[in-house]
């Protein structure tokens, strides 16, 4: 008996998936599903067609990065190298998806011969459509985020990668030709003495900033939600509401406006004038440890309210009878914190934790607003506030230096992704997962 | 006993001067940009410490009518466009995916979960660069919809919070409703959609004020004036211009805190029950 279905089923490929092999659709067609036919050879036609026109060129473009250079005097149009690298890349994925395709029509064609050799008819077109609002319905749903993730995400990604090992930027920008230049920049930012002393300070600077500023929000958020959540505090909701309403004043607006409160002539120096003294220049080009802390400040202002809800909400999961029979127990508030509530809220919020780390890693704009634009001596092309995140912006986008900037963002990306990875993997919520279920 | 008595007394005392104090911090900033918006001089030199020397209502009204040097009017519309259409587009796409990946299990399924993990480590504007040779190649530079598009496509890259929502609602409904003959997409629309309204109005929410108060990519890829938002407008503006910068942030900011407020139910339900449970 069991012979008899493995013979049946038998694990040879038909004359239409082989046909399938030969030609995208066909083995469809020849079991009748038209449409499903249709589809694929339409797929294959696309494919012959763009890499026809210019898929084939722009994947040698990828390689090359362009042959001829532009000359004015001749009148001669060159190649436009950074052009063809995002057009090698589109190439690539569109090479990969015809690949995923052609193996997909194959395994169909498969599939159906193992349906009919069960005794089952092909799918109808109809049937096949209707799919995908039911099984597949995922797939529909999937298509244009996916589509719009890889163009404005995935793309631009794979191209900074990619831009980090070439020499594009400083002169080196189209009409000129740019090369691959292996893994020179990594080597020049570790070395150079233009990049390194810098990179070097920023680096320290901006572990230091996250690691702090995380802290001061974490803790400073937790406690306002502990302090509220306190049975003596009556009318939540009204105390509740002033953090909230600095939650909810867009970003750009109160980095502004401190901006303007620290300025020379801002209320505080104002103030400072009238009471006799010389106005101080809180964010001032010498202004390194002042204009640092105003920065921790600001950033507090900002983020301790979002910590403050979201420790709220999770606090009132906790379990009041731990609390209660600790306090019989005699634990004083101290030690219930301590030993309840500290443990019970890290478990809960450590991707909080991680994505706020990163967040302030990666936080752009406190001194992009507050001390943007400003060029320090003994940095080069930044400051003593600026974050690496901000060292990458003036480098790439104000001055041009397009294959260092993507060499630091590769950096930082090995850096959040480490740490990211070591709080993660040593938090309790990943080492015991059912601690608090 | 009686110490006892004293000491809670005392500890009230001390929680609501403290609670005084967070709340003076968190209110001021508001209160000094809202006057300064009343103040009649436009310099921030015209000031007597924090507040303003006298008061009017005119740089309202001047805000909406000298548009020469600075077009509020045209900058706020452009706003408002972007935003309203980026959310629309963003968040219905984000509650597709989000549904789509706590509810199917499906190949790949852990391979996107990973992958979108590992893009969200890359410095948000790395990419920049590409972005916007991406748009000079679609013709795209100085458009609108442009932006429209790049925050509507970047949009489903945080449905994290929102499947985390959708894991919440027991699946044992849509198990029922698949017996009586429901497709997934019915499920979805007659049975998820109303459980999760909170989760929606999150997603809108989050997914209207981030272009309405981003601006790097406005800065970036809207060069001409005319094109100009509220952030970028408002960037330009120096100490001289103070009041009319307090003045066109307090008219924005105005909507979207009211709106917080409103909606802040559902907020912070969306907010806890995504961010908890990862």
């Amino acid at each position: 008996m069991k012979d008899g279905v493995k013979k049946n089923t038998s694990e040879k490929w038909g004359k239409n998936v082989k046909l399938s092999m030969c030609l995208m659709g066909l083995g469809q067609f020849f079991y009748g599903q038209i449409g499903r036919g249709l589809c694929y050879l339409a797929i294959l036609l696309l494919a012959v067609v763009y890499f026809v026109y210019r898929g084939f060129s722009d994947l040698i473009g990828l390689f090359t990065l362009g042959t001829k250079e532009a000359d004015t005097w001749l009148g001669l149009e060159g190649d436009n190298s950074v052009v063809m690298l995002l057009m090698g890349i589109l190439s690539v994925i569109a090479l990969l998806f015809f690949v995923f395709c052609y193996l997909s029509n194959i395994k169909d064609a498969y599939e159906t011969q193992k349906l009919c050799e069960r005794g089952g008819h092909p799918a109808k077109f109809k049937e096949d459509l209707k799919q995908f609002l039911d099984k597949k319905f995922y797939k529909t749903v999937l298509f244009l985020p996916i589509v719009g993730v890889c163009v404005f995400n995935i793309l631009p990604i794979i191209f900074m990668i990619l831009i980090a090992f070439t020499n594009y930027g400083g002169n080196i920008v189209p009409p000129k030709l740019v090369d691959w230049v292996g893994i020179d920049n990594f080597v020049q930012i570790a070395t150079l003495s233009q990049f390194a002393p810098t990179f070097g300070r920023i680096l320290i600077w901006n572990l230091i900033w996250a690691a702090v500023s995380t802290a001061v929000n974490y803790f400073a958020g937790l406690g306002l939600a502990l302090l509220l959540n306190k049975e003596c505090v009556k009318g939540k909701a009204f105390w509740r509401a002033f953090p909230m309403l600095a939650y909810a004043v867009p970003g750009f607006i109160t980095l502004l406006g401190f901006k303007f409160m620290f300025s020379y002539g801002g209320p505080i120096n104002q103030i400072i004038t009238d009471m006799g003294y010389r106005a101080v220049g809180f964010l001032d080009i010498d202004a390194k440890w002042i204009a640092r802390g105003i920065g921790f400040a600001v950033n507090a202002w900002i983020s301790v309210p979002s910590i403050m809800l979201l420790a709220t909400g999770i606090l009132s999961n906790r379990d009041a009878s731990q609390m209660e029979s600790a306090k019989i127990d005699g634990a004083n508030a101290f030690q219930q914190f301590r030993h309840i509530t500290l443990p019970f809220v890290l478990f809960s919020t450590t991707p909080v934790l991680i994505s706020q780390f990163i967040g302030n890693f990666n936080n752009f704009g406190i001194f992009f607003f507050l001390r943007g634009g400003l060029y320090i001596d003994g940095y080069f092309l930044a400051s003593d506030t600026d974050l690496l995140i901000n060292w990458l912006y003036n480098l790439s986008i104000s001055n041009n230096y397009y294959n260092v900037g993507a060499t630091i963002s590769l950096v930082i990306f090995m850096i959040t992704s480490f740490i990211s990875l070591l709080i993660y993997t040593r938090s309790s919520s990943y080492r015991e997962e059912d601690t608090f279920r | 006993m009686k110490s006892m008595k004293t000491m809670r007394v005392l500890d009230t005392v001390v929680t609501h001067v403290i609670l005084i104090a967070v709340c003076f911090i968190f209110l001021f900033p508001c209160l000094w940009l809202i006057l300064a918006s009343f103040s009649k001089s436009g310099s921030i030199y015209s000031f007597e410490g924090f507040f303003p020397s006298a008061y009017s209502l005119d740089t309202f009204r001047n805000l909406f009518t000298d548009t020469e040097m600075y077009n509020y009017p045209k900058w706020f519309r452009n706003t408002l466009f972007i935003a309203v259409m980026s959310c629309l587009i963003g968040s219905f796409l984000v509650i597709l995916t989000a549904y789509t990946m706590s509810r199917f299990q499906f190949k790949g399924r852990k391979t996107i979960m990973k992958t979108t993990l590992v893009l969200g480590m890359f410095p948000s504007f790395m990419g920049m660069i590409a972005v916007y040779i991406i748009m000079t190649q679609f013709g795209l530079i100085n458009k609108m919809w442009g932006l429209i598009l790049i925050y509507s496509a970047n949009a489903p890259m945080g449905y994290l919070t929102q499947k985390g929502f959708f894991d919440t609602i027991p699946s044992s409904i849509d198990e029922a409703a698949r017996i009586d003959g429901a497709t997934n997409f019915q499920v979805f629309l007659k049975i998820n959609l109303p459980l999760s309204l909170p989760i929606i109005v999150y997603t809108a929410l989050t997914s209207f004020t981030f272009p309405w108060s981003d601006f790097i990519l406005p800065k970036l890829l809207l060069k001409e004036k005319d094109l100009y938002t509220v952030a970028v407008g408002l960037m330009n503006l120096g100490e001289t211009e103070f009041s009319r910068f307090a003045a066109g942030s307090v008219f924005i900011a105005v909507p979207i805190v009211i709106l917080y407020f409103c909606l802040m139910k559902f907020f912070v339900n969306g907010m806890t029950a995504g961010a908890v449970k990862g």
